[in-house]
């Protein structure tokens, strides 16, 4: 058995790891086609505030996170669609709200501050049983949410129009799949940080793209491209003693290079 | 009626204090082709939208009969620069709610079938143009609903579509289109609706031309055209 193998948190983190490549780039494909990969930015920023006022109240993080992320993510949902402001407007907005009231929180938590870093750029060493098992709950949920509505789900990443008068039932789609959104986002922020996650929403997908023919596919590769960067930087970060989120990031980021570089030719 | 598809009643519609629409009437009847012009700025996106279900009137009402089935051909410009990876199949499966089979017969009948596992944004604008047909075909409609279908669309391109729906309209589709393309609408359609908020003519395109019924606005507006044009229909 491989060295890394012998920590029980490195283990751990692994599966956790695991399971986060498979949903985000999935929601990611969405996401990405509707031009909304943003999303995941704000409503990580969010999800810091909600850590953050549970630092504060001493309450586990993500079960304060959850709620208030899940609230964010309609708010922005409800906002696109009243289309009182743009959809980038209200994403810049929620995110540093988000991000405020994450630091002011976190300062007023005082001495948790440590801990706080590790909901910013991701750790391998704080991922606990419940996490994985909870993690692991969600991304079945989200995975079969989004497979028994795959058809609408595209329909509405393409042409949301063409997707209402085929009547779909497009606005609660949107809300349900904003949600989801925000779910996996938290559960995400321990292994890959919040201010890292939206490109692990992004790049898979993106360099899927360059050599999918279809969306389907996009998909397969994307989930093939995090699973990649999330395992090797997850060992790159145990031997190299840094932040996991850097790692997996930096590692996406190389995949996407080394496919632009190889779609060049 | 009892042949009437969808029935406009007294349709108004307002965007604030702005009129867009104003006491539109019209019927659609099974098997006619339907011409929707009018100047720019004169309703007729917003008058689909009604029929489409997608813009609530502020007055009036839109009747469908249960039996009508509306496939919608958006303005090609509506679906953007495509970012991502679909498949023309995919495209078409949209329609024919995930019927591979249904998705395939579709794409032949516009003559696509060789394109199906190409990517849809690698399409040249006619084909795209016609892999919309099929995705709107693949949902079975009776009726055929395009917005500007041919914007942005080379002149070969633009005639085999339009070969292809005086088919679909020989087979006993019912069409309206929306398009700026007088001249093209009247060569096609079975009835001219001309819209400037309200209907200014509706009726059979052999009287549209004549003095008698042409409105004024149009017919500035036509020689204009015909002028970009060359003059050679003039």
């Amino acid at each position: 058995m491989p060295e890394i193998l012998h920590y029980s948190f490195m283990v751990r983190a692994l599966i956790a790891g695991i399971l986060v490549a498979l949903a985000i780039p999935v929601m990611g494909s969405f996401l990405v086609a509707r031009r909304y990969s943003l999303i995941a930015d704000s409503l990580a920023h969010v999800s810091l505030a909600g850590v953050g006022a549970g630092l504060l109240l001493g309450v586990t993080p993500i079960y304060v996170a959850v709620p208030i992320t899940v609230a964010g993510a309609v708010l922005l949902e409800w906002l696109r669609q009243k289309q009182r402001i743009s959809g980038e407007v209200s994403l810049a907005i929620l995110m540093s709200g988000g991000l405020a009231l994450a630091v002011v929180f976190a300062n007023l938590a005082h001495g948790v501050n440590t801990d706080f870093s590790s909901y910013l750029f991701g750790s391998i060493a704080t991922t606990t049983t419940q996490d994985v098992i909870v993690l692991g709950v969600v991304v079945g949920i989200t995975l079969t949410i989004i497979a028994f509505n795959y058809r609408a789900l595209l329909y509405i990443a393409f042409d949301e129009a063409g997707a209402r008068i085929a009547g779909y039932k497009v606005s609660l789609l949107n809300y349900v799949l904003a949600a989801i959104t925000a779910v996996v986002v938290v559960l995400s922020l321990r292994i890959i940080g919040g201010l890292l996650i939206s490109a692990l929403l992004v790049m898979p997908v993106v360099t899927a793209a360059q050599f999918a023919r279809s969306f389907l596919q996009t998909i397969l590769y994307a989930i093939i491209v995090a699973l990649v960067a999330v395992v090797a930087g997850l060992i790159v970060a145990f031997y190299a003693g840094i932040a996991a989120g850097g790692a997996i990031v930096l590692t996406a980021l190389a995949l996407l290079i080394g496919a632009f570089i190889l779609k060049k030719d | 009626m009892s042949n009437s598809l969808i029935d406009l009643d007294n349709i108004s519609v307002l965007f604030g204090a702005e009129t867009a629409v104003k006491q539109v009437s019209f019927c659609v009847h099974a098997g006619e082709f339907i011409g929707l012009i009018g100047p720019n700025g004169a309703g007729k996106s917003t008058l689909l939208k009604v029929i489409l279900g997608l813009q609530m009137p502020s007055k009036g009402r839109v009747r469908k009969d249960a039996t009508s089935v509306i496939g919608y051909i958006p303005q090609r410009g509506d679906l953007g620069p495509i970012a991502m990876p679909i498949s023309a199949l995919e495209v078409v499966m949209l329609g024919s709610r995930g019927s591979k089979q249904v998705a395939l017969r579709s794409l032949e009948a516009v003559h696509m079938a060789d394109v199906a596992k190409k990517r849809f944004n690698d399409l040249s604008g006619g084909q795209q143009q016609r892999v919309f047909i099929a995705k709107a075909l693949a949902s079975d409609p009776n009726v055929l609903i395009l917005d500007e279908p041919t914007t942005g669309i080379d002149e070969r391109s633009q005639t085999e579509f339009y070969d292809i729906l005086r088919d679909l309209q020989h087979q006993g589709m019912t069409i309206v289109m929306v398009s700026h393309d007088v001249d093209t609408v009247l060569r096609l359609v079975t009835r001219v609706v001309c819209l400037n908020q309200t209907i200014v003519y509706d009726g059979p395109p052999q009287h549209f031309e004549s003095d008698k019924y042409l409105p004024s606005f149009f017919t500035a507006q036509h020689r204009q055209l015909h002028h970009h044009h060359g003059g050679q229909h003039a």
